[in-house]
């Protein structure tokens, strides 16, 4: 009978050490825009994911003189402001997108690169500012963060069609260690 | 009516300003100093504005555009920083990245309030890489001695009082 407390003191220690690497995720919905977020901050290292509909990407793009047809392949790509941001990891975050995974119907691959934006778009004529405006709104492809505050706001394509959800890992390191934080079931709405 | 659009297109792109992490005041120090790169462009008032022509003064030079979220939030902030610290030697400047004067002159009448520093155009947007830029908003701290000094990535509250006292050190 003895023995029944300290089984239970080592399951409860065991579900915590389970526990410690998880981060909650939250998602919300703005209720003024109608957008919806889902967030989650892990070893000091924020994440927040909120989808821009196909319509609002078609708005911002055309209106920074992106051609329509690149401008409608660019907006049907599932694209998410997407912010990183080191709070209070323990030293500069290092990370790089080809990194990360959109994990989706037992697929897995990087989220879509700029190159292949570029490459998808040499059909079209670019003028400078719109090339310019499109290459600085998405999120970088690498970047180091210092803690206390360093962070991007930016745009992420997963390249998944609309009414599809996926798992978002994201890794970085920090001072040769590994970490990632996974935002769970995000939704592409149409 | 284009700048009118251009803001509202980054209001309603950007979460609302609850779900965003709030604008801290930190700078990261350089810590090996090296001279700030060049930096030589023109003015929406049509003056040319060379960096090495500000040594004796601690230059803050802050790469922005119209259309990144992160970089309106913190646009007061640095017209706060402007006005308190302009008698003492400290220089703003905004580096705008491949807009023309007439999507940026209306947008900052929209700015409350409105920048009255010098706002650079880099029309081909050369000066990110030559200042290593990777994501907007970035911002420097130059010292006078023209060596980089301090690192900004992403928004920042430039009006903090630590961040100013930071700056005013710098003429120590």
């Amino acid at each position: 009978m003895k023995q029944f407390p300290l089984r239970i003191g080592v399951l409860l220690i065991c579900m915590l050490l389970l526990n410690a690497g998880a981060a909650a995720q939250k998602r919300t919905v703005n209720p003024a825009t109608g957008a919806v977020s889902w967030e989650t901050s892990v070893d000091g290292v924020a994440l927040l994911l909120t989808q821009i509909l196909p319509d609002q990407v078609r708005a911002f793009y055309l209106n920074r003189g992106l051609p329509a047809e690149a401008t409608e392949v660019y907006a049907t790509a599932c694209v998410y402001m997407t912010v990183l941001r080191n709070d209070s990891a323990p030293g500069v975050v290092h990370f790089r997108q080809a990194d990360w995974s959109v994990v989706s119907g037992g697929a897995s691959r990087p989220p879509l690169s700029l190159e292949a934006w570029f490459e998808r778009f040499e059909v079209y004529e670019l003028s400078k500012s719109a090339t310019i405006a499109f290459r600085w709104a998405q999120f970088p492809a690498e970047h180091d963060y210092q803690p206390g505050g360093d962070w991007n706001q930016g745009m992420l394509t997963t390249g998944l069609p609309a009414g599809a959800e996926f798992d978002l890992v994201v890794r970085w390191d920090v001072a040769g260690r590994s970490y990632e934080g996974v935002l769970k079931n995000v939704q592409c709405a149409n | 009516m284009r700048w009118l659009v251009v803001l509202w297109l980054s209001l309603w792109l950007a979460p609302s300003q609850a779900d965003l992490p709030p604008l801290t005041h930190n700078l990261t120090a350089i810590a090996e100093a090296s001279p700030a790169p060049e930096l030589r462009l023109l003015s929406m008032d049509d003056e040319m504005i060379d960096i090495d022509s500000l040594k004796g003064k601690v230059v803050v030079v802050n790469f922005w555009a119209t259309w990144c979220p992160p970089c309106i939030r913190e646009m007061p902030s640095l017209e706060a920083l402007h006005q308190e610290t302009k008698a003492r030697g400290v220089v703003v400047l905004a580096v705008n990245i491949g807009e023309d004067i007439d999507t940026i002159f209306p947008f900052l009448g929209s700015v409350e309030p409105s920048p009255s520093f010098p706002i650079l155009l880099d029309s081909d947007s050369s000066s990110l890489s030559r200042w290593k830029v990777r994501g907007l908003p970035t911002t420097f701290v130059v010292a006078p001695d023209g060596s980089l000094a301090y690192q900004a990535v992403g928004g920042r509250e430039f009006s903090h009082p630590d961040l100013i006292e930071q700056l005013l050190h710098l003429m120590d």
